[in-house]
């Protein structure tokens, strides 16, 4: 029953809503003691480096901050060759933007709901590209799904376990250094970064050993969707307080009349309680009139921390359609930012969170629709199944003076099924624009009654109709990704974690 | 007209019985109705003599004494007292007002949670209805249409029959049916019902039309069988068509064993499926049972006509 529930709900709509309380450099410097960095008393090299440059900005910087980002960027020093612009670019500005980024607080409204001390409070350990393993006898990572692959470890890409033969001409997908033609070298130098994030993107930028690039050129029609396969080898075990991370980059750039799918996939591999923290950013820039279809599955280990960045730029009549379950991480967050920067854009976004353990889901989703004639539809739905688990969703929909005629709906439903279970949800509509269509609505329940009674009624015992109606709850979302061995996968998936004896598939 | 009061027990009239002269099987009526008002007053005049102790006689399916029900929630009373006796092989029909119980009476039937019952005994083939679950009343034979289906997103129409299916085989002893085989058994019944078989991979009654839902119902009841078939309004917001498709159906399953009881506002669904009974329901009581005739006046003048004694 719902009232056995500890529920948190705060709904916000259709109200303008106040910036989140930002610290700025003012209010800062004003009420606080002046901080000494950390760095400061740390070894030094002689290479010049960023978070030693600028004392007096260091001197309002975070010190566990300044200390991660230190870290990050002496894990990279190692490599030999010197960083391509667009990857130096986006270290440059990401680590300049760190100096003034505290970590954040749940006073921040951000993280009101979402506690990243579990990260903060453990030692975090970049992770070198393995080099003498025998990868291939891992048998998940023989797992081809689909024809068209590639394995991301750690965040390195492993050329000998991806398969991208049946690529069209024309159609780039790899490192930066392995870019040939300069007119895509300077499509990518344009668009990265094309956004700028929280903390976690920003460290991103800077630890990110490399930027993955999939290039779409205009007009290309990619048939076969491309399969991301990113793993997660390397853990500590539990409660030993270390994370290492990894932070897989990628740049997604289709051009005008381009179409590709892209499979984004986040699997831990040894054991189910490995910790490790995947800090991952993808940003997408589509074209005038392109299309992607992103599907994302997020499956990692019951220990690890997942920071899940997607930054999405929609030109005029442009298609963007994510399709996301996530059910893995202890901690773990998606930030969904779209920006509309042409009319007629349509954006489809279906997600499906489960929390069957100790372990947060956390959904930030933002729509910034600026131009006249936008479509967006979004459908959230959540399953919390365990006293300890948590599910946050605030999704945040901007319809701004110039974007007249958008039809915009989002519908965020979640289902609690343990008592004490615990869903923070906030949809909000700023709506700036007179004549549009914009509709919202946010459910939290238990099952239906009346549904039950029906499976009931034709002689179904109660235990499997909850089983039906919850696999049911999800397929909404699995039904809608758009290839149908991914649906397979994820519905199997998903019932094995939701009862481990239905059989799989 | 021939009215019972209802708590005079029907153990009398039965198909077997010697004292009719007239045939008197179910298909029988449906093909001369007026062969029932004849078999009807021929009850009348002949009160209980020769059923009982005779062998042949139809054993009894349910039996409904004194029941009174209330609204879990509110504990608003709905039903006050309601009697009702239902033999192997009949067909009841309970006719009411709106608000007067009806849906009520037969969702407590199956054991509707809406609902608490706070006196009287339902017994079904021998066994105290009550005291089991609903899907125990499901296994055991007793099937209700509901008059709106619940929409089941997420689950497809013939996983959902295959599982409750399977549940009945289960309850028998018998072995289960794979998806397969599943579709083996059930692509024949659609015809039964004139239902497209697109319907089956549709989720449960999702985005169907009142006239698919309602025939959806039907194909369940035919694909799960029944020993007591209770249809809550199922002629309600069906067309002519359908509703002779859905009678067809009903009529088709209906053998001297099992017995359907059907809640309706009009006589025209008791021509295609002709009544052993009408039940006349106000107020949570069955104030009046007797045979077509009521209807035809219900049809004519109202509830008025007959309500009060």
């Amino acid at each position: 029953m719902l009232t056995a529930h500890s529920v948190a709900i705060s709904i916000v709509s259709s109200i303008i809503h106040p910036p989140p309380t930002a610290l700025t450099s003012q209010s800062i410097s004003s009420c606080l003691p002046k901080l000494i960095p950390g760095s400061k008393t740390r070894r030094r090299t002689e290479k010049a480096r960023v978070f030693t440059q600028s004392p007096t900005l260091a001197v309002l910087s975070d010190p566990h901050v300044l200390l991660l980002a230190e870290t990050l960027e002496d894990s990279l020093q190692s490599s030999s060759s010197a960083p391509l612009p667009p990857l130096q670019k986006l270290r440059d500005i990401s680590a300049q933007s760190l100096l003034l980024t505290p970590w954040p607080s749940r006073k921040d409204e951000p993280f009101r709901f979402t506690d990243t001390s579990f990260i903060k409070n453990s030692h975090i350990e970049p992770i070198s590209p393995s080099k003498s393993r025998s990868l291939a006898s891992l048998p998940v990572l023989s797992d081809t799904l689909l024809p068209l692959n590639v394995t991301i470890l750690d965040g390195y890409v492993v050329d000998s376990l991806s398969q991208l033969s049946e690529l069209p001409d024309g159609v780039f997908v790899g490192g930066l250094s392995s870019i040939t033609s300069e007119a895509t070298m300077k499509r990518v130098s344009e668009c990265v970064p094309n956004f700028q994030g929280d903390l976690f993107w920003l460290l991103n930028g800077v630890g990110a050993p490399d930027i993955i690039v999939i290039y779409v050129p205009e007009g290309c029609r990619v048939e076969s969707p491309l399969h991301l396969k990113y793993f997660s080898l390397k853990g500590s075990e539990k409660d030993s307080k270390t994370l290492p991370i990894s932070n897989p980059r990628v740049l997604v750039l289709v051009e005008k009349g381009g179409e590709i799918g892209i499979v984004e996939e986040y699997t831990g591999v040894d054991g189910t309680d490995m910790c490790y923290w995947a800090n991952s950013v993808m940003e997408i820039v589509i074209g005038n009139g392109a299309k992607v279809s992103h599907s994302y599955i997020q499956t990692q280990s019951l220990g690890a921390a997942h920071i899940k960045w997607t930054s999405v730029r929609q030109e005029s009549t442009s298609i963007y359609e994510l399709t996301e379950v996530s059910t893995g991480g202890k901690l773990s967050r998606h930030n969904l930012h779209v920006q509309q920067v042409g009319p007629e854009t349509v954006t489809e976004l279906s997600t499906f969170h489960l929390s069957i353990g100790d372990q947060i889901q956390d959904l930030h989703s933002k729509l910034v629709l600026d131009h006249p004639r936008g479509v967006s539809r979004q459908l959230h739905k959540c399953i919390v199944a365990h006293s300890l688990g948590q599910a946050v969703f605030d999704g945040n929909v901007q319809v701004n003076r110039d974007a007249q005629q958008t039809d915009a709906g989002q519908l965020t439903r979640s289902l609690l099924l343990k008592p004490r279970a615990t869903v923070n949800v906030k949809p909000n509509l700023q709506i700036i624009a007179d004549d549009v269509k914009c509709s919202h609505g946010a459910a939290i329940s238990d099952l239906e009654d009346d549904q039950l009674f029906y499976f009931q009624a034709r002689g179904i015992d109660i235990e499997a109709a909850r089983k039906a109606l919850i696999i049911s709850f999800a397929a909404e979302v699995i039904g809608r990704f758009p290839n149908t061995s991914v649906q397979k996968k994820v519905e199997g998936l998903i019932r094995k974690l939701l009862d481990p004896t239905i059989p799989s598939g | 007209m021939a009215l019972f009061t209802p708590n005079l027990s029907f153990n009398t009239f039965t198909y077997n019985s010697s004292l009719f002269t007239l045939p008197a099987t179910r298909r029988r009526f449906i093909r001369c109705p007026r062969s029932l008002k004849l078999r009807a007053s021929l009850a009348v005049d002949s009160p209980s003599t020769s059923a009982t102790g005779r062998g042949g006689a139809a054993e009894l399916l349910l039996e409904v004494k004194d029941l009174s029900a209330v609204i879990t929630e509110s504990k608003q009373p709905v039903l006050k007292g309601v009697n009702l006796t239902v033999r192997e092989g009949e067909v009841h029909a309970v006719m009411g007002k709106n608000g007067s119980g009806k849906s009520t009476f037969v969702k407590v039937l199956v054991g509707h949670p809406d609902y608490e019952i706070t006196g009287g005994s339902i017994t079904y083939k021998g066994q105290d209805l009550l005291e089991m679950e609903p899907e125990e009343r499901a296994v055991a034979g007793m099937f209700m249409s509901f008059q709106s289906p619940v929409e089941i997103p997420g689950v497809s129409n013939i996983d959902f029959l295959n599982m409750a299916y399977n549940a009945r085989r289960r309850k028998l002893g018998q072995p289960e049916l794979g998806p397969i085989e599943f579709y083996g058994y059930i692509a024949p019944k659609l015809e039964l019902v004139n239902m497209k078989v697109d319907l089956l991979n549709r989720n449960v009654n999702e985005g169907f039309s009142g006239g698919e839902k309602k025939r959806n119902e039907i194909l369940q009841l035919v694909v799960l069988g029944a020993d007591l078939a209770i249809l809550d309004e199922i002629d309600s917001g069906l067309d002519v068509d359908a509703l002779r498709d859905v009678a067809k159906a009903v009529n088709g399953l209906l053998t001297p064993k099992n017995s359907v009881l059907m809640i309706t506002h009009y006589l025209r669904l008791l021509e295609f499926i002709a009544p052993t009974y009408i039940h006349i329901m106000e107020n949570g009581r069955i104030v009046k049972t007797g045979d077509i005739s009521i209807a035809k006046v219900l049809e004519k003048e109202g509830y008025k006509a007959i309500s009060g004694t």
